[in-house]
């Protein structure tokens, strides 16, 4: 546990250290700000609308894909270490399930959900 | 108890300082380098061959206005180079540098590499949405989508080590290479995974969320002062980590590079910076050597290339290693 | 093989499209879907020729295989590393420049000390910024001179035409190029200012017109 423990203080003295690096510029430094300055930049235009419109679906695609794939390396993870134990039939059953895996890998590539355009 | 605290505090203030430090200095190198490659000098007047360039450069980041935009949301956009920052200290706590030499030595140190990793995404995503500005959105778009498709990859390169090492363990994958150093079987590997980090990093050639010529600086574009020094030195830290995880994983960390009683005088820490550097070197060849890629181009070598190599790789290797009986 | 035409040609496409990507050369690949109106076939064949034969099939794909291109850039890049710097430290060294570099405007006069201009008013018309402004009035010895002779610098776009206008060489733009200045009204110019700079520089624009004297 102590090792954790490690963890947590240097997860408390970066953000310290992080924390105290981004403060550091309000104290030394003059602040002049006006609305020109301050709004969002759009190449010297006044900003047309809320950034926060639509966006491409492809986005949201490959998110959903990675959450399948990245469900599928912790999966394997614990099948990697003890793979020594639970020999061939271990083997062959985290197979099957990377057929299956394989096989809706190659039905959206065929769908043509990896491709961007 | 307060002892063992106080003990670790130092500890991590020994990590911490000279991290720091190597990023300033990785910046000057970068900058050197790339000119190196450019038939340039680089930075040269602030300081003999412009050591102290990057001295500088943090004061003046230190005195900029930090400009906190109207449309953003203040707090989400004070926190995300924090967390950016934050994490790429923290990846730091279960790297080991020799033999015992490591803060955290805990059992699942690729796991946790691996997740705070992952975890950097957040950064950036929550940097581009809370900045509430067009550049800086579809920067972090981008960067998001660019760094979880990687990390698929990252993830079964994992996989493919750890079934060879037997371990999470970072000290137990670096130990279980005394015999061979993995980047000599698993060659290919190494470079998917060369190949995944500097995606994972956003540096050249993928370095398209921040593609200046179409995205002006990508999600950090609102930034300024010590928010944008934040992500700029935690991008530098990222790459620092992914250096060492690559020479941890595939060149045998600490280990010398051959197994004489003669290579041990050299301390392995010495050994382990040597490997570092030249990952980093590798770093800013890459980029000095090779054109940005296309987003397209950039998202099919992920899913369409390096996903189906990696995958096959790891069936390949357990396959290999389960027939020959050769499983650690 | 009993599948149809068309469904064959996508699957090669499929199995060419994995391997094409590993080289990042591939611009030429067809996923700009209806780039110019053209199928991707198309696409394909117009910009470039796959090879037929075994020899460069195995050709191509083994460079793809062990990332040939990617190793020489490499290579390239490193080479160059190792070879000497051509920088020049700027303000401690400086290159050669031109006999007919163009920079800061400068009002000559004879040998005499008598000022060249005769307020013919030539630059002041061929001035595409209009940056030039001359007011005149005859002297007590008949002549015509200028009274205000200014030149804004914020304006100028160092095109030379005023020295190729004028007749008698009296407004030349000289070799100097560091006058830089803090404020904008430090670059608006006056006669005497430019008067000044032709006294200062006169040496060297002296030996720079001379020098292209037979080109003019």
């Amino acid at each position: 546990m102590y090792e954790y423990l490690g963890i947590l203080i240097y997860f408390f003295i970066a953000l310290a250290l992080s924390l105290l690096l981004l403060g550091l510029p309000f104290v030394v430094s003059t602040r002049k700000a006006d609305p020109e300055k301050i709004s969002a930049y759009e190449c010297g235009f006044d900003p047309f609308d809320d950034a926060r419109g639509r966006f491409d679906i492809q986005f949201y695609l490959v998110a959903i894909l990675f959450i399948i794939f990245d469900l599928e390396v912790a999966f394997l993870f614990p099948w990697a270490l003890t793979l020594n134990k639970i020999g061939f039939f271990g083997f062959w059953s985290m197979m099957l399930f990377l057929l299956i895996l394989t096989i809706g890998f190659v039905y959206e590539w065929r769908k043509g959900a990896l491709d961007w355009s | 108890m307060n002892i063992l605290i106080f003990s670790i505090v130092l500890k991590i203030l020994a990590l911490t300082v000279p991290l720091i430090l190597s990023i300033a200095f990785l910046v000057l190198a970068e900058r050197k380098v790339l000119a190196s490659m450019q038939r340039r000098k680089g930075p040269n007047v602030v300081g003999i061959y412009g050591i102290f360039q990057p001295i500088a450069d943090g004061l003046k980041l230190i005195v900029k206005e930090p400009v906190l935009p109207s449309s953003a949301n203040l707090v989400i956009f004070l926190f995300a180079p924090v967390l950016t920052f934050l994490l790429s200290q923290v990846a730091w706590a279960s790297i080991p540098f020799g033999e015992g030499i490591v803060l955290a030595d805990i059992h699942v140190g690729l796991l946790y590499v691996f997740a705070i990793s992952s975890l950097g995404v957040y950064g950036i995503i929550t940097a581009g949405w809370s900045s509430n500005s067009k550049y800086a959105f579809l920067g972090s778009c981008r960067s998001a989508a660019q760094m979880v498709s990687y990390e698929v990859s990252i993830g079964l390169i994992l996989i493919t080590v750890c079934i060879c090492a037997g371990s999470l363990n970072l000290t137990e994958v670096v130990l279980a290479q005394t015999q061979i150093w993995y980047c000599i079987p698993l060659f290919p590997l190494l470079v998917m995974f060369f190949i995944s980090c500097l995606a994972e990093t956003n540096r050249a050639p993928f370095d398209l969320p921040e593609a200046e010529a179409e995205l002006v600086a990508g999600y950090n574009v609102e930034y300024s002062a010590m928010g944008f020094a934040l992500f700029f030195l935690g991008e530098y830290a990222n790459m620092i980590v992914m250096s060492s995880l690559c020479c941890i994983f595939f060149l045998g960390g600490w280990l010398p590079p051959f197994d004489f009683a003669i290579f041990y005088w050299i301390p392995g820490i010495f050994w382990f910076s040597l490997k570092v550097v030249f990952f980093l070197f590798a770093f800013i060849w890459v980029r000095a050597a090779f054109p940005r890629y296309r987003y397209d181009q950039l998202m099919r070598l992920g899913w369409k290339v390096l996903l189906p190599l990696s995958l096959a790789w790891v069936i390949y290797v357990a396959g290999v290693l389960l027939c020959f009986d050769w499983l650690a | 093989m009993s599948q149809a035409a068309p469904a064959g040609a996508q699957k090669a496409d499929v199995i060419g499209d994995m391997w094409c990507g590993y080289r990042g050369e591939d611009w030429y690949y067809p996923r700009i879907g209806g780039t110019a109106g053209l199928s991707s076939k198309e696409f394909v064949t117009s910009q470039r020729e796959a090879p037929r034969d075994l020899a460069g099939v195995l050709d191509e794909s083994s460079q793809t295989l062990f990332l040939t291109e990617l190793w020489r850039g490499l290579a390239m890049t490193l080479k160059v590393f190792f070879e000497p710097k051509v920088t020049i430290n700027y303000p401690f060294e400086k290159t050669t420049i031109s006999p007919r570099f163009r920079g800061e405007h400068a009002l000559r006069r004879y040998p005499t000390g008598e000022e060249r201009c005769i307020a013919c008013k030539l630059c002041e018309a061929i001035c595409p910024a209009q940056a030039i402004t001359i007011e005149t009035e005859e002297r007590e010895d008949g002549s015509r001179r200028t009274t205000r002779y200014d030149i804004d610098m914020t304006k100028c776009i160092y095109c030379g035409f005023c020295q190729e206008a004028c007749p008698v060489d009296a407004i030349v733009e000289g070799p100097n190029f560091e006058y830089t200045t803090e404020s904008h009204e430090e670059l608006l110019y006056d006669k005497q200012k430019l008067l000044a700079n032709g006294d200062r520089w006169e040496v060297e624009i002296a030996n720079n017109l001379r020098s292209e004297s037979q080109y003019r």
